[in-house]
């Protein structure tokens, strides 16, 4: 009390401002840091949207150009050729062809005395009427 | 539209709410406790920050009215313990702070508010007015009359009673 019957004329105002309590710097490092932190945090989230937004804008405007049609068939014939490179060369079998009709399967040969009628082996008849003969020896 | 970042720079902020705060409730770890629930506030509630009503410190002060008057109330400085500071030998500066506080801590509860608003957040009676939804007139005039009442008690005599027409303005 005795202070201000000294000087209270001199500005209870500028006392009032010059005596404001004052926040320990542990307090005021704390709330700092725990500002900074949240700010960080969210910075970081916003750099996630962004990003997401080029990417979303770039597909956007290559796709209004034809861009993402040219970049499938690029990757079609970049595939492709992989495949042929990789692929394993063998010998090409031809499963249908004039040799292999001529030559597989062969047919088998009718026993003496048969004959092949449509694909079967039948017995043939001797023919009744001329018999074959030599002709006689003259001399 | 880029949104306002009302904490972008924490640390005068800090100081001003603490200083508001601790006029209010008297120096210490009540003080501390708000001023940080006020921040945990603020951090949440960042979104509704609109720059246009006004600047971070008046939304910041305006959240740590509302965390003060969530709370119980604290009892306020004594006699008893300004007798004890009285036979403490400290610096004059220090005592001077101590006077100040103890006669802030007797006001009523407005005129504190406002010597807090004041003095301790350092508002302008504009911005108090905003904040209170008076006119800037009437704050200057109840300002007046706070400081009129706290230099009574600083004086050391008995203050002279308020009248309930007068503090409910």
């Amino acid at each position: 009390m005795r202070s201000w019957r000294r000087n209270r004329e001199s500005g209870l105002e500028a006392e009032l401002r010059a005596s404001r309590p004052e926040p320990s710097s542990e307090l005021v490092n704390r709330l700092e840091a725990r500002v900074r932190h949240d700010g960080r945090a969210r910075s970081g989230s916003f750099r996630v949207a962004f990003a997401g937004a080029i990417a979303v804008f770039m597909l956007s405007a290559l796709f209004s150009v034809g861009g993402l049609g040219y970049a499938a068939t690029g990757a079609g014939s970049a595939v492709a050729t992989a495949k042929r490179i990789v692929h394993s060369h063998s010998v090409p079998q031809v499963h249908k062809s004039a040799s292999r009709s001529q030559y597989s399967n062969p047919k088998k040969k009718c026993p003496k005395g048969k004959k092949r009628v449509r694909g079967v082996c039948k017995r043939v008849k001797k023919a009744g009427g001329v018999n074959f003969r030599r002709p006689p020896f003259t001399g | 539209m880029f949104r306002v970042d009302p904490l972008a720079n924490p640390e005068p902020l800090i100081r001003r709410v603490y200083s508001y705060v601790a006029y209010r409730v008297g120096d210490g770890p009540d003080a501390e406790d708000i001023t940080s629930e006020t921040f945990e506030r603020a951090l949440r509630y960042k979104k509704s920050y609109d720059s246009a009503k006004g600047e971070p410190v008046a939304w910041l002060i305006g959240i740590a009215r509302r965390c003060i008057e969530g709370r119980p109330m604290s009892p306020e400085l004594s006699s008893e313990y300004l007798e004890m500071v009285d036979h403490l030998d400290l610096e004059d500066g220090a005592l001077r702070r101590i006077d100040l506080s103890a006669a802030v801590s007797l006001l009523e509860e407005r005129d504190r508010d406002l010597i807090a608003l004041r003095y301790g957040a350092d508002l302008t009676a504009r911005q108090i007015a905003e904040l209170q939804g008076a006119k800037t007139n009437a704050i200057e005039v109840a300002l007046h009359r706070a400081l009129a009442r706290l230099r009574t008690h600083l004086e050391g005599s008995e203050p002279a009673p308020v009248r309930k027409s007068q503090a409910g303005r």
